[in-house]
């Protein structure tokens, strides 16, 4: 308890904080320029002085600690005149720009000189100059608006942990530079900018294009690129996204964002976007549907335009009637002829759950299908499943926020900082406030924090099943079982009695670590599920969550993977995670929909494609994902949906796969509907419309419509609708309302029941031991910069990462006489395809990297799979691939 | 008086450890040794001796409150980046007498409990370096530094830490700053090194000369040597004088001597018999004093008395051939040149100050000029994150006091 005096106001403060605090508290307001909620104080603007009595001097508010019995004024004449004479100080060297300034009109140095500063200033010499130094293609530095209150600097640092700027040189010749000689090389997050009060940093997409008060609105929304759900405030103007920024205290991410939610939103008003239903026109099997070819430089295909070459000879332009009447007939011809395991349906992470609820509501009612899946069969849904299977319904619903206070971090599977950055943040906090940090495998955004370098275990080529099972066995030989869960006991016993086992540099160092930690938390990309071995992978990790009581958290790279499970989007599951299997669920839905859900489970996605293939699945439908791209083997996936009587595609670009379909239809992006998403926490946030889209429907809405010609009425006249009959019917979105989701703490369980299921005895099956001796082998990176497909067609993006990279370690660069900056051809047994090749010192093992998100060179399409029969994900392990530098043209 | 912290420095291997030990160097640290820490503690508050960097801060409360403090490890850093301009008195105990300052480093860290010292040295000292470097190789060669110090089991390390050429950094919190590897920038007081320092962990900074005496407050007790010099600032201390004086170099003399003593008595006055205009006492971020006020004992608590500072006892003599307006042309240069850059006033205000001293100095001066300097002078003074800025004010203030018509002669005659 400590009381102070301020302004004659007693307070009484719970906790110790600093002056700056305890008068926020009291009301009172301190006006600050180098201060920031997010980082530690600095105290050199000068601005928040106060007096104190008994002291002789003025004192900091922002870093003075408030003590028992301080009398504190903010208010005085001598007071006044020192704001007034350090803002003065601070204009006699900032160039008055303001009518130049993109920062005009938000700009914090300009609303305190107009409440606090002089009028006229006394200063009479030469300005200093600052010869501009970086040409950045995302920001744009003005130096010499640079008041060098190293908030940039310290958010890099503190917060970000990617210090990639830093104050150089001394006294006034200070500057705030980027380490690499070119451009800022950095990882494009932004939060430099958000921080920076004046327009030293500023935004070159946004740059010049409009004042801060001419928006037209600014709608509060959640970003459609990852499994973070980070919120931000979308500024529109003519129903144009000009700007996203982020707002302290606005949702999970607390005003921290990434470069793709940063700088990705142009996706969304892409030329190339689809307005109308197309109906294909061309035979299938026609040379004319090779529209994409393997240049070295593949362009975003040509807009379709009446006359001109190439689509619009494949597709006529259509109305929604004729679109929508053909899918209906179609759809119910199959169905009727060769019944509903005919028909399949592909999801999509990206749309929200309303959308997702509706397909697979349809599927089932009207199409009399169970086989639909996602493209969340590559990872995040068998493994969930597999660990709910075992561990109970939630295991995977932690916080990301919570992350940062476990005492120990093991990563495997992919680099969150890549792939989920904000969650990547919260490990790197973590890892400043003592966490120990470990990675099996490679990492390039954790490399800094993994302090005692043993902890970096790199496993032989593709053998992190086995890592992880020497490493469960060591742990286990400590701890023993640990008697909560006995099924769980007793198959971590089998296993242990032969266990896969290898040697790693490493292991030793881990095992203590995760032997003396108290919290830990366990990080598992996707990488890991992709493995001939993959569920013997997830067993170990299961094993080891279970026995060190951790914390388990699933990487996702799509916005919704975890609503889509949520909303039933599976083959055997309906929403809730209800069993398709247990005949009273079924019924309980049965009831509701008043219709028939068809009793068998359904296919998995690898299994359509195969049925595609074999001409048992005649019709598939497909929302919102591009299985051509983003399968591995893509002159299989191609056969397969060629051999396809019936092919919809319901996207809002004419993507890969479009180009096969039978119809297109044309659907509405984020930020053009309300919707809402689950992230990878399990938490339910709401996305709302921020512009008015003149062509397109809603996805669900699209379903709807085709769902009412054959036969099955769906009037829903809003999300919200949807949302209220989920709500009535799912027994996990129990009485969840908009209203609710808005309030912003929908974790898991929400209000309802999570699945009490007994754990499944899951069968081990032993697989023979692979050994890879060759020299190179080709796997899948998730970038930084881009996500999926929909990041290639955001223009800020491009030009930060404007193609695709081969990243490849320091050993087999010197082995290949590779330099930085070559173009290399990458060839498999797949195929063939000529990139960039970059040397990156992090990769440690015979692995080359290559991103799966730019047209025609996707790292996919170089990769065969087969199927883990427990999973039933896809192992793209082992491709052995050759590298060879070509000759500039 | 009998010359304690110069001792020996005719010789010219005083720096050689069988030089120290014959004249009973290291005797000390064994008499140290004999003693718990608490009692030298004791000894180091009852001897009054005060910092000798320039803040004059009591060390033996100093210790008292890193005592205070249980955490460890605990760090012992000598501040040896003696970069107020004028001052060189640690460069010749360095340079000279190097054991000396070790013993001093030995019986402290064994007060305070540290295990570990820094002697963070400025880069501009490379022949300091060498000498030191070889000179800590002698201690521990000769046991008087390393895992077990005579045996005694008392250990002590010392490395030499070099800087790169920042006044800053003799501010003991930037120079912590400097020593983790980091932007050598002052920190937020509180709190204070003494508890939050060198790691997060209780460090105490003391200057060269400061850590010097302790040999000799050992040998004779704390009150014994509170006997030397004035009452409130006993103790031996260097002066280095240097300008126009007939022999400039270091002096040792009891704490207290009157300024006009050392120049003239010792320092021999002023060369060639010119009148004295000015003196900077303490190097030139105290307040200048003109020719006729240097009747005044130079210790910390008198100085302030007299309207100046001790400072670091850097006593640099102008003469009436001096143009007072080019000194504080190229104190400011100095200043601006080493300013941080990290506060707002301190960052802008003294360029400000520079550029208008500049033009009036190359005959641009404009009318109101003065006015204007006292004001930006009075608008850093006081205001700034650490005293740098106060010294440039200050340094401005007192010219302008003292020699306002110099300025008023350059403004109206270009």
């Amino acid at each position: 308890m400590i009381t102070i005096t301020i302004n004659g106001k007693d307070i009484i403060l719970d906790e110790p904080m600093t002056i700056l605090k305890a008068a926020d508290v009291a009301g009172i307001k301190i006006p600050t320029l180098c201060h920031h909620e997010l980082l530690e104080p600095y105290g050199g603007c000068r601005l928040c002085v106060v007096e104190v009595e008994r002291m002789p001097k003025l004192q900091n508010a922002c870093t003075l600690m408030a003590a028992d019995g301080m009398v504190i004024r903010t208010e005085s004449e001598v007071i006044s005149k020192v704001r007034q004479d350090m803002l003065e100080l601070l204009l006699i060297n900032h160039p008055l720009d303001c009518p130049y300034c993109d920062k005009a009109g938000e700009c914090e140095l300009q609303d305190l000189v107009s409440k606090y500063g002089p009028t006229v200033g006394r200063y009479r010499e030469e300005k200093r100059k600052v010869p501009e130094s970086h040409e950045d293609r995302v920001f744009v530095r003005n130096m010499e608006r640079c008041i060098l209150c190293t908030r940039c600097v310290r958010m890099c640092s503190d917060v970000q942990g990617a210090g990639a700027i830093s104050v150089v040189g001394r006294g006034g010749r200070s500057r705030i530079e980027p380490f690499s000689p070119t451009s800022f090389n950095c990882e494009y997050c932004g939060n430099c900018l958000t921080v920076c009060p004046v327009g030293a940093i500023l935004s070159r997409p946004h740059l010049h294009s409009l004042r801060a008060w001419q928006i037209d609105r600014e709608v509060e929304t959640i970003c459609p690129y990852c499994g973070v759900g980070c919120s931000f405030v979308v500024q529109v103007r003519d129903e144009s996204i000009k700007r996203v920024i982020p707002r302290f205290g606005l949702g999970l991410n607390n005003g921290l964002l990434c470069s793709r939610g940063r700088f990705g939103y142009e996706f969304r008003e892409c030329a190339e976007r689809l307005t109308k239903p197309l109906i294909r026109i061309a035979p299938k099997n026609s040379q004319k549907s090779e529209v994409r070819s393997q240049k070295s430089n593949p362009p975003i295909p040509p807009l379709l335009k009446g006359g001109e070459g190439g689509l619009s000879e494949i597709f006529r332009e259509a109305s929604w009637t004729e679109a929508l009447d053909i899918i209906a007939e179609k759809l119910k011809d199959i169905r009727d002829k060769y019944g509903g395991d005919a028909v399949a349906g592909i999801a999509s992470p990206r749309c929200t759950n309303e959308d997702n609820y509706v397909f697979q509501k349809f599927m089932r009612i009207v199409c009399q299908t169970n086989n639909i899946d996602s493209i969340s069969r590559l990872g995040f849904a068998p493994a969930e499943r597999y660990f709910e299977d075992l561990l109970g319904q939630g295991i995977t619903a932690n916080t990301i926020t919570g992350l940062k206070n476990s005492d120990a971090i093991l990563i495997l599977g992919g680099d969150p900082i890549a792939i989920n950055p904000i969650l990547g943040l919260s490990i790197r906090a973590g890892a400043r406030s003592g966490a120990k940090v470990a990675v099996i495998g490679n990492t390039k955004g954790l490399a800094q924090m993994i302090q005692d370098k043993t902890l970096q275990i790199i496993p032989p080529l593709f053998k992190e099943a086995e890592v992880l099972e020497s490493l469960l066995l060591e742990i286990f030989k400590v701890k023993g079982l640990r008697g909560e869960r006995p099924a769980m006991d007793r198959m971590v016993g089998k296993l242990l009695e032969k266990p896969l086992k290898t040697e790693a540099q490493g292991l030793d160092e881990l095992k203590d670590v995760l032997l003396k930690a108290g919290s830990i938390s366990i990080i598992v990309g996707m990488d890991i599920v992709q493995r001939v071995n993959g569920h013997r992978a997830l067993f170990a990790i299961a094993a080891l969550t279970y026995l060190l009581e951790a914390r388990l958290y699933l990487l996702s790279e799509k916005p919704n993977e975890q609503g889509l499970i949520d909303m039933g989007c599976l083959p055997d599951v309906l929403p809730g995670g209800r069993p398709l299997g247990i005949g009273d669920f079924r019924r309980r839905f049965e009831n509701a929909w008043k219709g028939i859900i068809p009793e068998k489970d359904g296919l998995t996605l690898m299994e359509i494609i195969e049925m595609a293939r074999n001409k048992k699945i005649k019709a598939l439908y497909i929302m919102g994902e591009n299985p051509l791209f983003n399968l591995p083997k893509g002159s299989y996936i191609k056969d397969a949906l060629r051999s396809l009587d019936f092919l919809v595609v319901q996207d809002i670009f004419l993507t890969e796969t479009a180009e096969l379909a039978d119809v297109v239809l044309p659907a509405m992006s984020w930020a053009e509907k309300d919707g809402t998403y689950t992230n990878l926490e399990r938490r339910i946030q709401l996305l709302r419309k921020a512009v008015n889209r003149a062509s397109g429907m809603e996805d669900w809405r699209i379903i709807s419509e085709i769902s009412g010609r054959m036969g099955y009425r769906m009037d829903y006249r809003s999300a919200q609708d949807i949302m209220e009959e989920i709500a009535r019917l799912s027994p996990l979105y129990r009485d969840l309302s908009y209203d609710e989701i808005e309030k912003g703490d929908c974790l898991w369980p929400y209000k309802g029941e999570p699945l009490r299921g007994v754990i499944s005895e899951i069968p081990f099956v032993v697989e023979g031991v692979h050994e890879y001796k060759g020299e190179l082998y080709l796997a899948p990176e998730k970038v930084l910069f881009h996500s999926g497909t929909i990041s290639r067609r955001s223009s800020a993006l491009r030009k930060i990462c404007p193609e695709p990279i081969l990243k490849i370690g320091v050993h087999h660069a010197e082995r290949l006489g590779l330099k930085e900056g070559d173009y290399v051809s990458v060839s498999t047994t797949e195929g063939s395809i000529n990139v960039l090749v970059s040397i990156e010192e992090t990769i440690k093992d015979n692995k080359v990297l290559l991103s799966n998100n730019f047209e025609g060179r996707g790292v996919l399409s170089l990769l065969n799979y087969s199927i883990d029969p427990i999973t039933k994900a896809p192992a793209i392990e082992g491709m052995e691939v050759t590298i060879k530098r070509l000759k500039l043209q | 008086m009998e010359r304690v912290l110069l001792k020996n420095i005719e010789n010219p291997n005083s720096a050689d450890i069988n030089e120290y030990l014959k004249i009973g160097g290291y005797k000390s640290l064994s008499k140290a040794f004999a003693l718990q820490p608490k009692d030298i503690i004791e000894e180091i508050k009852k001897s009054g001796l005060r910092g000798r960097g320039g803040a004059g801060f009591p060390t033996g409360m100093k210790w008292s409150f890193a005592d205070a403090d249980p955490r460890s490890p605990k760090y012992l850093i000598c501040n040896a980046d003696e970069g107020e301009p004028g001052t060189f008195k640690d460069r010749i105990l360095l340079e000279r007498n190097p054991h000396l300052l070790i013993e001093g480093i030995v019986i402290s860290g064994y007060a305070l409990g540290a295990q570990e010292g820094f002697i963070y040295l400025r880069g501009e000292y490379p022949h300091a370096k060498d000498v030191l470097s070889r000179a800590i190789k002698q201690a521990y060669k000769n046991n008087y530094l390393g895992d077990n110090i005579l045996g005694k089991g008392v250990r002590f390390h010392i490395t030499v830490y070099q800087g790169a050429g920042a006044y800053i950094c003799g501010e003991e919190t930037a120079l912590i700053e400097s020593l983790e590897g980091k932007r050598g920038q002052p920190r937020s007081k509180p709190p204070f090194p003494v508890n939050v320092g060198a790691w997060g962990m209780p460090t105490i900074v003391n200057n060269v000369e400061t850590l010097s005496n302790v040999p000799y407050i050992i040998d004779v007790g704390g009150e014994v040597y509170s006997r030397i010099g004035s009452k409130d600032c006993p103790g031996p201390k260097l002066y280095c004088v240097s300008g126009c004086v007939e022999r400039p170099g270091v002096y040792e003399l009891p704490m207290g001597t009157s300024l006009r003593e050392i120049i003239y008595k010792h320092a021999g006055g002023i060369k060639g018999g010119r009148g004295l205009k000015a003196v900077f006492p303490g190097g030139i971020s105290t307040p200048v004093l003109p020719g006729d006020k240097i009747d005044c004992p130079m210790d910390f608590v008198s100085m302030p008395k007299f309207d100046s500072m001790l400072g670091s006892g850097a006593v640099i003599v102008m003469d009436e051939s001096v143009c007072m307006v080019k000194v504080a042309l190229r104190s400011l240069r100095f200043f601006e040149h080493e300013s941080c850059g990290k506060c707002v006033p301190c960052r802008e205000g003294v360029e400000w100050l520079r550029k208008i001293v500049e033009r009036i100095e190359y005959g641009k001066g404009r009318e109101g000029d003065i006015e204007l300097l006292s004001q930006v002078a009075e608008t850093i003074s006081g205001r700034t994150f650490c005293p740098l800025g106060d010294g440039a004010a200050c340094m401005v203030l007192a010219m302008i006091k003292h020699f306002r018509y110099e300025f008023e002669e350059h403004i109206k005659n270009r």
